[in-house]
């Protein structure tokens, strides 16, 4: 369970403070996947971060009893001069994973052969989403944050990444965050949404991107 | 007036049966009509126009000639169907129908009363009514096969289901070799799901008369029902033999495929159904369906393509087309779907207490994996890499010792080489440089690291501190080896003091380390500014001089500098008898403490606001 109570979090803008969340007290019960929902700007990504422990909420407390992963989908904790092998090295290591082993399983699955052993910034676009997917998913996360994307590359691949999700949704839940109801009604069966600081918690996905849509057509966007 | 009313109407009626026999009938139906309307009372007279009339195919005049003649003798029961048969006629299927009835239920007995007001009902849609006097026929010649066939229609028609098809049973045992019987016995098996009776029936219809196509068809659906496909296949592949143009056979067979699981040649029936019928439109759907689970998904696409072009809103089509679509580019619509439905939970793996124990290794754990990959990002920018921090010390002792060698005459102020005596002064200086510089830094370097969440900022600046003093030490050490290979005496007399100068040093380096990287978050500016205060320190740390030197006033106030406390301290260990009386190495301990106290204090206090990722 991740629970937060009382969590506040705003941003510097040039218009002023922004509050992403504003005294927000909510679960994310264990056993279930979130989907949470909120327009673009919302601050989805920020709940996120707050949610993995990436960043710290102005007020407020965030308690996690399980494993959280770091956002899927951000490549940018790579650093270029670095190998993909001394990266995933590097999370094993972070995260008391046994280092060979997570690294012959990403090298098998990120399908990077020689580049695997070369620095980062050789890497097309796609090659670093495809690593950072693969790192992300060789590390035994109770709990998987999603930004937007599930499923990376060509089909083949988006394939294969469903897949393995499919494969460690067995015994891990997903807060997956997005405005993609397809994605969000795959894989979720609770929902939450986020907007002008709230989050509004649904105990059933329908319901929620149902209020979501009204909403977002409401508000004219 | 009577008589002469009698005479013209004898005579009309005269002319008409002369002009009727020559055959002039419409001369003689208006004669006749002239009769009738003379004497519309005579019952002869009528008697003789209403033949006449229905013979002269002038129905509606007959119905009225027929009614006369009943209001005149009610009795003559055979006069209703008369009058029945020319209202139906005419389509006054009511009146008929009244007639009928009045016919069949004054004369009971008579099976063709009941059968012709039993086929008006059924015309009527009536079909409980028309079963009840069909029953009456039937019961007045039971082998009527024909009849009873008809009873069993209007039965079903009714919804006496059980008693139509046993009716339909015993219409075909009547005459097994009637093919209609057969076939009605049969779709009323069929439709009530008895298809083993029907298909012993079809067999046998089969067997008499074996180029009925329409019984092997029925015989091929009978075979499906009893789930045995491949006789169904065989029965449908003969009737497909007579009759080859049958568009409904082909479809049927293509059904059949794709039950058996054989697309492509379900595929394959589904096109020839097609050729013969283009406008059927499920049929065209079936087809593509078949072409995509057969994988013949060019086809399946063109055809998909062609019925959109020719019916743009059909959704159906467009369903087609975008499985079809689907199918190519690789996307199991299924796979995806079923992913979180009916997905098997295994039980959560048990996660340890959290405990301090668990926190420490935790810790240690983080600042192992950012030393490891500090090292090697550190001088990644630079070729020369670790060398740098090797050649910055060297260059330093190098520099002072060639400009002060000149300039004191060969003798450095303690000790014999001046090598030795800068090295003292340059490796403490450099380890606190180095760890509060490096430190202030640590943050906007690692900036996107601390996205990982188990690393936090004190984790990312006390790597780069640890990482400092590493790198600093070994220097040290590779230095001592250099010097001892050129044969100076280089070896320290307190190793134990020279590690506690060096440690207590980077200590309070730690602590102006935190300080900087608060510091630096908040103002992008003081970076800078430490540089220059570190460039100030040089001059006042007693790198390239001893405190010694130095007017009183001047070294009381200098003696605060940890630096130059420190570079005493390590002098001290280094030079035999070298122990001046300001150096405090308690002061440099405590004070050290003190800022990293303060330090950490300032980075937990500020953590949340040091940095923000966007």
């Amino acid at each position: 369970m991740i629970a937060l109570a009382g969590v506040s979090k705003s941003y510097r803008t040039r218009t002023g403070r922004k509050a992403v969340l504003d005294n927000v007290s909510i679960d994310f019960a264990s056993g279930h996947n979130f989907g949470i929902l909120g327009a673009n700007g919302a601050g989805k990504s920020t709940l996120l971060r707050l949610l993995a422990g990436s960043e710290l909420p102005d007020r407020g407390v965030i308690r996690r009893d399980v494993r959280v992963s770091f956002p899927l989908g951000f490549g940018g904790i790579f650093h270029g001069a670095l190998s993909g092998r001394e990266h995933i090295g590097f999370l094993a290591r972070l995260y008391g994973a046994p280092i060979r082993a997570t690294c012959e399983y990403v090298a098998d699955f990120s399908e990077l052969g020689e580049y695997f052993e070369m620095p980062v910034n050789t890497y097309s676009a796609g090659m670093r989403a495809r690593l950072g997917f693969a790192a992300c998913l060789a590390i035994d996360f109770d709990v998987f944050l999603v930004d937007e994307v599930i499923e990376i590359g060509d089909r083949r691949f988006r394939r294969k990444c469903a897949q393995a999700f499919r494969e460690r949704m067995r015994r891990a839940d997903i807060i997956l965050a997005t405005h993609n109801h397809e994605t969000v009604r795959q894989y979720c069966d609770r929902g939450a949404i986020l907007a002008n600081g709230t989050l509004t918690p649904y105990d059933d996905i329908d319901t929620a991107l149902r209020h979501y849509q009204s909403l977002s057509e409401g508000g004219g966007r | 007036m009577t008589g002469a009313v009698a005479e013209r109407a004898a005579f009309c009626r005269r002319r008409a049966e002369e002009l009727w026999h020559s055959g002039r009938h419409q001369e003689a139906l208006g004669f006749a009509r002239l009769a009738f309307d003379l004497q519309p009372r005579d019952e002869e007279t009528v008697r003789f126009c209403a033949w006449l009339f229905s013979n002269g195919q002038d129905h509606a005049a007959a119905g009225a000639a027929y009614e006369r003649l009943l209001a005149l003798s009610p009795e003559w029961i055979e006069g209703h169907r008369h009058a029945s048969g020319s209202f139906a006629m005419i389509g006054e299927l009511e009146r008929a129908i009244f007639h009928a009835r009045q016919a069949s239920d004054r004369d009971p007995l008579s099976g063709e009363f009941a059968r012709h007001a039993g086929g008006l009902l059924e015309q009527a849609g009536r079909p409980a009514e028309a079963a009840s006097y069909l029953a009456r026929a039937a019961a007045l010649s039971p082998g009527d096969g024909a009849l009873l066939r008809r009873l069993s229609a209007a039965l079903w028609a009714a919804g006496a289901r059980d008693k139509a098809v046993a009716l339909a049973w015993q219409a075909w045992r009547c005459d097994p070799g009637d093919r209609e019987s057969a076939h009605h016995a049969a779709e009323l098996l069929l439709r009530c799901g008895r298809c083993e009776e029907a298909a012993l029936l079809l067999g046998e219809t089969i067997r008499a008369h074996p180029a009925d196509d329409a019984a092997l068809r029925k015989l091929s659906a009978a075979e499906m029902l009893r789930a045995d496909p491949a006789a169904a296949l065989a029965a449908i592949d003969k009737a497909l033999l007579l009759s080859p143009q049958t568009a409904e056979y082909h479809i049927h067979r293509a059904g059949l495929l794709r039950r058996l699981g054989d697309c492509a040649a379900a595929a394959e029936a589904y096109g020839r159904a097609a050729a013969l019928d283009p406008s059927n439109g499920s049929l065209r759907r079936a087809q593509l369906a078949a072409y995509c689970d057969a994988g013949r998904l060019d086809e399946a696409l063109s055809l998909g393509g062609e019925l959109i072009r020719a019916a743009p809103d059909n959704r159906e089509y467009a369903e087609g087309l975008r499985h079809a679509l689907d199918r190519r580019l690789g996307a199991a619509e299924a796979d995806r779907g079923a992913l979180y439905a009916g997905l098997l939970r295994l039980p959560r793996r048990p996660r340890p207490p959290r405990t301090a124990g668990t926190a420490l290794a935790t810790q240690l754990r983080v600042l192992h994996a950012l030393l490891i990959r500090e090292t090697r990002t550190r001088f990644s920018e630079a070729r020369i890499g670790y060398g740098w921090a090797l050649l910055e010390p060297v260059l330093h002792i190098l520099m002072l010792s060639l400009v002060f060698a000149v300039m004191m005459h060969g003798r450095p102020p303690i000790g014999r080489h001046f090598f030795i005596f800068y090295y003292t002064g340059i490796i403490p200086y450099h380890l606190f440089v180095h760890t509060s510089s490096g430190m202030s830094h640590a943050i906007a370097s690692n900036g996107p690291l601390l996205q990982v969440p188990p690393v936090s900022t004190f984790d990312v600046v006390l790597a780069r501190g640890l990482l400092e003093l590493a790198t600093d030490l070994v220097v040290a050490v590779i230095l001592l080896a250099g010097f001892t290979a050129l044969g100076l005496h280089a070896i320290p007399r307190d190793l134990g003091g020279v590690a506690a100068a060096l440690l207590s040093v980077w200590l309070s380096a730690c602590g102006f380390g935190f300080l900087n990287a608060v510091a630096t978050a908040f103002w992008k500016g003081w970076d800078k500014i430490w540089a220059q205060i570190t460039r100030i320190l040089y001059f006042c740390s007693g790198i390239f001089y001893v405190p010694a030197a130095m007017p009183d006033r001047v070294r009381d106030i200098l003696a605060w500098n940890p630096i130059l406390q420190a570079v005493d301290w390590f002098r001290a260990g280094f030079f035999q008898g070298y122990d001046p009386h300001w150096l405090d190495r308690g002061y440099l301990v405590i004070a050290g403490l003190w800022v990293l106290l303060i330090g950490l204090a300032l980075e937990r206090r500020l953590r949340r606001r040091l940095y923000e990722p966007l």
